[in-house]
């Protein structure tokens, strides 16, 4: 096992690599001159020509490129613009809020997702499962800001939730942590609940055909137990399907963030975004890049260890 | 390559002297529904300029945010009592071309990609592949912030990045395709007639991947709008004061404490959009029998 995550490991460098260089180039396709930027137009032509030797500008494109890794590798990211502090640290610190709205939706889209998807594999023909097939359809179809919204909205209307951030004023109780998650986590959920619900529904439904299901219902094993051998041959179609979500919810939870100020890494980037502060805006693309390789990482460590047949 | 998919259509649709009403209900639901959605949007984003009752730039600020229904002003009016349906209307070309021009371009060189690939020996391939492997690292949208916050706001800028995006999850769907058609026994016939492998890609592996192509770019329409009005909701595209449904929906979303409903229509629109492209591309699958795929790049 430990040979397996070691290959795997491995196996996500080269990945990684090539993140970063891509990265690096939408650095470098910024337009405008960044010392001229930094001194502003009354600079001497020696002092420019000193800073653009000093931040290394001269130099040959990978040359740059090696030192950018370098420093990334450190945890220097560059200094944000706007805020005039580390952006590595400060996108860091966002990213940590993000987690919490994207493990909590993750845990909806499944558990919802599983539940309906069951639904619709054991009784593909009844009015209930065909009602939440094609509604699963909408679900894939709606945009995550437009969901949020709505459940602003609802929350303005009832009263029920708080609309925004992630801690009532003067309160940092868990109960209060989980009312202000409940929408958003709900909002951001939606779409990935009705792709694991459909996905799901068809690797069940292909398993429940197979011969060994046949030969237990022969045998007169009881529905309850011939479902939960189907459930766990479905195990790691599942979890393929689950860890592609997380891909999809950290993008998606962008717009949520913002909709909900919820002061993750998407609020972040859309403050940044409209400040032009493009160190802070690559360092949130970054660390959610990296997160997602080691998110994919997790995955196949995961299905070896429930599936042997990975492992070999 | 649309060729093929209208032939296949009417392959499908008609029986000899079969009525045109009759012909219609043998068409998938979603297919019906879902091209009656995109045809609805496509000739409001045409003839949008025309339709509009009002202007979409000049408003009278007197007027600012009355409400859904108001006489004259049937979707309300916005903070600068500019009429909303006008710009809904206006607005639709921008989030169309937008939505759908990324997927073409895309499309097209994610195809090229793919078969290039999927013809290749195993080394070509695994280079084309891994390097495409990169762009799936990152969360899609996120990666068109990066692109389109690097090359600046503009409608032009987001449909490079948007592009860019798509290369890759489309690459990947032709490559699979290509994959499983390489033995195929008319693909060895063709390379023993001595066919060159431009002539083979043209006349027989594009033809037999563009059906599950059609379909899954379809899908990614719909996909598409939603990302393109989500990089102008965070002013990355259009500029203002010209409308686009998400650059609308950013201005309408610090009303939703006044005025909720108001701030609702721009996002009721993407979603309408979106579900309406997907239904479309759940149809044409129905129709051209092509099995499922996520579509969540």
């Amino acid at each position: 096992m430990t040979r397996f995550i070691a290959r795997r490991l491995l196996l996500a460098l080269p990945i990684l690599l090539g993140v970063s260089i891509v990265v690096f180039i939408t650095i470098k396709i910024v337009p405008g001159n960044p010392v001229a930027t930094l001194l502003g137009p009354n600079a001497t032509p020696q002092a420019r020509a000193e800073l653009t030797s000093r931040l290394g500008l001269n130099d040959p494109l990978p040359v740059q490129y090696v030192h950018w890794l370098w420093s990334a590798l450190h945890g220097n990211l560059g200094t944000s613009i706007s805020l005039q502090q580390g952006a590595g640290s400060l996108a860091l610190t966002a990213f940590g809020n993000t987690m919490i709205l994207v493990v909590a939706a993750l845990l909806i889209a499944l558990v919802g997702g599983v539940a309906l998807g069951t639904m619709i594999a054991l009784r593909p023909r009844s009015a209930i499962a065909r009602l939440s097939s094609s509604s699963t359809l909408v679900l894939i179809a709606a945009p995550q800001y437009s969901v949020a919204l709505l459940f602003v909205v609802f929350a303005l209307r009832t009263g029920a939730f708080p609309t925004g951030e992630m801690h009532s004023t003067g309160s940092s109780g868990f109960g209060d942590l989980l009312s202000h998650l409940f929408l958003p986590a709900l909002a951001a959920a939606l779409a990935p609940l009705g792709i694991v619900a459909r996905m799901f529904s068809v690797s069940l439904s292909e398993i429940l055909s197979q011969e060994f299901v046949s030969s237990m219902r022969a045998r007169g094993l009881r529905q309850r137990a011939i479902v939960r051998h189907a459930m766990h041959n479905a195990l790691p179609s599942l979890l393929t399907i689950t860890g592609l979500q997380v891909g999809y919810l950290l993008g998606g939870v962008l717009f949520v963030e913002t909709i909900f100020d919820w002061p993750g890494i998407g609020q972040q980037l859309y403050q940044a975004i409209s400040a032009r502060d493009e160190p802070l805006i690559e360092a949130g693309v970054l660390i959610a890049a990296v997160v997602l390789v080691l998110t994919n990482v997790l995955v196949d460590t995961i299905h070896a260890a429930i599936d042997p047949r990975v492992r070999a | 390559m649309s060729a093929v998919g209208v032939n296949l259509i009417a392959a499908a649709a008609t029986r000899p002297r079969a009525r045109p009403l009759r012909r219609l209900r043998q068409l998938p639901l979603a297919l019906v529904i879902g091209g009656t959605v995109v045809a609805v949007l496509l000739i409001t984003a045409v003839f949008g300029p025309l339709l509009a009752p009002d202007s979409a730039t000049a408003g009278n600020i007197a007027q600012r945010l009355w409400n859904v229904g108001t006489a004259g002003h049937l979707l309300g009016t916005d903070g600068e009592g500019r009429d909303v349906l006008s710009r809904l209307i206006i607005g639709a070309r921008p989030t169309m071309i937008a939505g759908i021009v990324p997927v073409l371009v895309g499309g097209i060189l994610g195809t090229a990609l793919g078969i290039l690939a999927g013809m290749s020996r195993r080394g070509v391939r695994s280079l084309i592949m891994r390097t495409l492997d990169v762009f799936y690292a990152f969360p899609a949208i996120l990666l068109a912030i990066a692109i389109g916050a690097a090359l600046g706001p503009g409608v032009g800028n987001a449909i490079i990045s948007l592009s860019i995006v798509l290369i890759a999850p489309i690459a990947r769907v032709a490559e699979s395709e290509v994959l499983q058609m390489r033995s195929a026994d008319f693909m060895e016939a063709a390379y023993a007639s001595g066919a060159r492998r431009v002539r083979i890609a043209r006349r027989h592996v594009l033809p037999n991947i563009a059906p599950p192509l059609i379909v899954y770019c379809t899908s990614l329409i719909g996909l598409c709008i939603v990302y393109a009005a989500g990089l102008s909701f965070l002013g990355l595209g259009v500029v203002p004061p010209h409308p686009d449904w998400g650059g609308m929906l950013n201005d309408l979303r610090s009303d939703v404490f006044t005025n909720s409903v108001l701030s609702l229509v721009p996002a009721i629109a993407i979603f309408i959009a979106s579900i309406g492209f997907n239904l479309l591309g759940g149809g044409l699958r129905q129709l051209l029998n092509v099995r499922e795929r996520d579509v969540a790049a």
